[in-house]
């Protein structure tokens, strides 16, 4: 549980440098020019042992795709990850399957991941059987101990997805996760998909197992209450590219980014006693085909300036484990001002 | 009650199944004034939906069996209407604003075809002044060049959009009564935020009436004015808006209130409920929620309480509400 700073540690236990996942898009006619989504750009992170990293933004910023190149589902485009100190991307196909094994994923929907025609050993078995060199006692000895970790019962062992509620097929999935004995978890948006009170339980869950077996989480969410609630460091994330990251407390305490404050400003509360000033978006996000040059947040942006169209907003630390990507608080140079490029605002004026 | 708007007495919906009669809604009151937006909550399986679609008469029959004493739109009753009558009052007096754009939409035809079919319906207007109406409709809940935005087919649109659209076509002929159900729940927070604000702009400005299902307490907390709280196809509680979320009264609303995770919050474990909502078939004897609740006794797991009604239009069913402590 380090705070972020330096991004060269040797405790990391995953890095991400500089990643950028692109996907060709299909080109309408034969020779039209060759187009991008630019699903992930230039996003660099550390994740220290035993810490839960949180990752928000709306849907389709890339928050799942930069999941998925952590834990080697996507080779990125450019960029390197490192996972314990080794480069993820160019492992030989036997080392990386055993780096694999460390880094589990529990998916968003708990109706479409788990095969409908598989038991529920058959599910979580699954990752065993395939590393091989497990005798079928075992197998079903460390199933039942995991059944148990998960609280379900030891009669559904042979039971199919479709007898179980979605709260108890997440937990069949988290069972499913850990089974191998990893370091590393990714949750995206698992919980997104549950009812309120289901939602609690399968995120105390998550957390009881984490404190027990020593993981590293990333959480993906839309939520900010629960990153806030679970996170000790985040990123939030727009079109591709990061906006504000740091320690969640920081963050939580004083964000800077306008798209920060807005996703804060957009949460409803259910605390009716306070009303909280809100700062309304304009329209939708824009398509990551071609994102502009400058900074990606602009056009919905309500203190867009001129230079923010064309400069890409770098990402700068603006005090110890915390940084914002944004023209508002790192300001412009004297070169661009004087190319009549608007003086920066204070962040204080900025809500 | 005349001033009601839409008034439900003891609606029961039933549906025979192979294994045994799953009672999704066993007997519920409801009543909205007008210009009153009244929330139904509850988690998935509780029978929210059901009632919604019963309300609207969109339930078959088979596979629903469903019962109703009194069931009135603006003081009309609705329950031995025809087929061909009920056509004629949906869409006009009270329309339904769906879940899921993406399915609720015609994906072959455009937006702005399937608002003009609306006024085409129930309004005597022409081919070109229905669609200078649909333009009118789509600008108001904000959609942005509207009149090209018409020719569009609904997979062209973002999710935000077509909720908008969906909007305007329910509010196409302002009508009595808008029942939304999970308006906004497949959508991202600031779309969200946005969709709310149309919703509840609409909403105020035309005095509509409005049933919102949601299982969401902070659409709730933020869009009515009246609450029910649906456990297991029952009411378990009624109350203002400001009430229930001060001063729940029901053990299940108090731990669904504390089971939403808040901003406020510091680091700790999320309370929770334990256990699951009880599957339709075999719900328990006694209260349905007393397998979960953390202050059951003997009577709980016997005898099914009534709904008190108590000041203030208040409502709990329980033998154990949380005020039985402060009053002693």
């Amino acid at each position: 549980m380090t705070a972020s700073g330096d991004s060269r540690n040797p405790d990391r236990l995953l890095e991400m440098e500089n990643v950028s996942v692109n996907f060709p898009v299909k080109r309408a006619y034969p020779f039209s020019r060759k187009r991008w989504i630019q699903a992930v750009t230039d996003v660099s992170l550390g994740i220290s042992q035993g810490e839960t990293f949180g990752i928000v933004g709306e849907s389709g910023c890339g928050k799942s795709t930069l999941a998925n190149a952590m834990i080697g589902m996507v080779r990125p485009t450019a960029g390197r990850v490192r996972f314990q100190g080794e480069d993820l991307y160019t492992l030989k196909p036997k080392a990386f399957k055993a780096a694999r094994q460390n880094m589990q994923m529990i998916f968003q929907d708990p109706y479409s991941s788990l095969n409908p025609r598989f038991t529920v050993y058959d599910i979580i078995r699954e990752p065993l059987y395939i590393r091989g060199g497990v005798s079928e006692t075992t197998m079903k000895d460390k199933v039942l101990e995991l059944l148990r970790l998960v609280g379900l019962d030891e009669e559904d062992l042979y039971r199919h997805p479709s007898d179980f509620s979605g709260g108890q097929r997440q937990r069949i999935g988290i069972a499913r996760a850990i089974i191998l004995n990893p370091r590393f978890l990714v949750c995206d948006e698992s919980v997104s998909g549950l009812d309120v009170s289901v939602h609690a339980q399968i995120m105390n869950l998550l957390m009881e197992i984490q404190q027990d077996l020593n993981l590293t989480y990333v959480f993906i969410s839309h939520n900010l209450a629960v990153v806030k609630n679970v996170c000790q460091n985040m990123l939030v994330m727009y079109l591709g590219k990061v906006m504000e990251a740091g320690d969640s407390d920081t963050v939580f305490a004083n964000p800077l980014h306008p798209y920060t404050k807005a996703l804060l400003s957009a949460i409803l509360d259910v605390d009716v006693s306070e009303t909280r000033e809100r700062i309304l978006l304009q329209g939708d996000t824009p398509s990551p085909i071609d994102p502009p040059d400058g900074c990606r947040f602009w056009q919905r942006c309500p203190f867009a300036m001129q230079g923010c169209e064309t400069i890409p907003a770098e990402l700068v630390e603006i005090e110890a484990g915390h940084q914002v990507a944004c023209h508002l608080i790192s300001g412009f140079t004297q070169e661009q001002m004087d190319r009549g490029l608007h003086q920066p605002v204070s962040p204080q004026s900025g809500d | 009650m005349t001033s009601a708007m839409l008034e439900v007495r003891n609606l029961k919906v039933a549906f025979p199944c192979p294994g045994g009669i799953i009672r999704a809604v066993e007997g519920i009151d409801l009543a909205t004034k007008k210009g009153e937006c009244v929330a139904l909550v509850g988690e998935s399986g509780c029978g929210k939906s059901v009632t919604a679609l019963s309300i609207m008469r969109l339930l078959r029959t088979p596979p629903s069996v469903s019962r109703v004493d009194k069931l009135e739109l603006a003081g009309r009753d609705l329950t031995h209407r025809t087929e061909r009558e009920m056509e004629r009052i949906r869409g006009k007096d009270m329309a339904m604003i769906f879940q899921d754009a993406m399915t609720a939409l015609n994906p072959v035809m455009t937006v702005g075809k399937q608002i003009d079919e609306v006024y085409r319906r129930h309004t005597n207007l022409g081919k070109k002044e229905a669609r200078e109406r649909t333009v009118r409709a789509l600008e108001l809940v904000g959609v942005p060049e509207a009149r090209s935005r018409a020719d569009s087919f609904p997979h062209e649109l973002s999710g935000g959009m077509r909720q908008r659209v969906l909007i305007a076509l329910a509010f196409a002929c302002i009508p009595k009564l808008i029942i939304a159900d999970e308006p906004t729940t497949s959508l991202d927070v600031t779309i969200q935020a946005q969709v709310l604000d149309v919703l509840r702009t609409m909403q105020r400005e035309h005095g509509v009436s409005a049933l919102l299902i949601t299982h969401d307490l902070s659409v709730v907390a933020n869009m009515a004015d009246t609450v029910y709280v649906m456990y297991s196809g029952k009411i378990v509680e009624r109350a203002a808006m400001q009430d229930l979320f001060t001063d729940p009264l029901h053990p299940y609303t108090q731990g669904l209130l504390a089971s939403v995770p808040r901003l406020s919050d510091d680091k700790q474990a999320f309370v929770q409920i334990p256990d699951t909502v009880p599957h339709p078939m075999r719900k328990p004897t006694g209260c349905y929620f007393h397998p979960r609740c953390s202050r059951t006794s003997g009577r709980c797991e016997e005898h099914m309480p009534r709904l008190e009604a108590l000041e203030n239009g208040r409502q709990v069913r329980c033998w154990h509400p949380l005020r039985e402590e402060r009053e002693t």
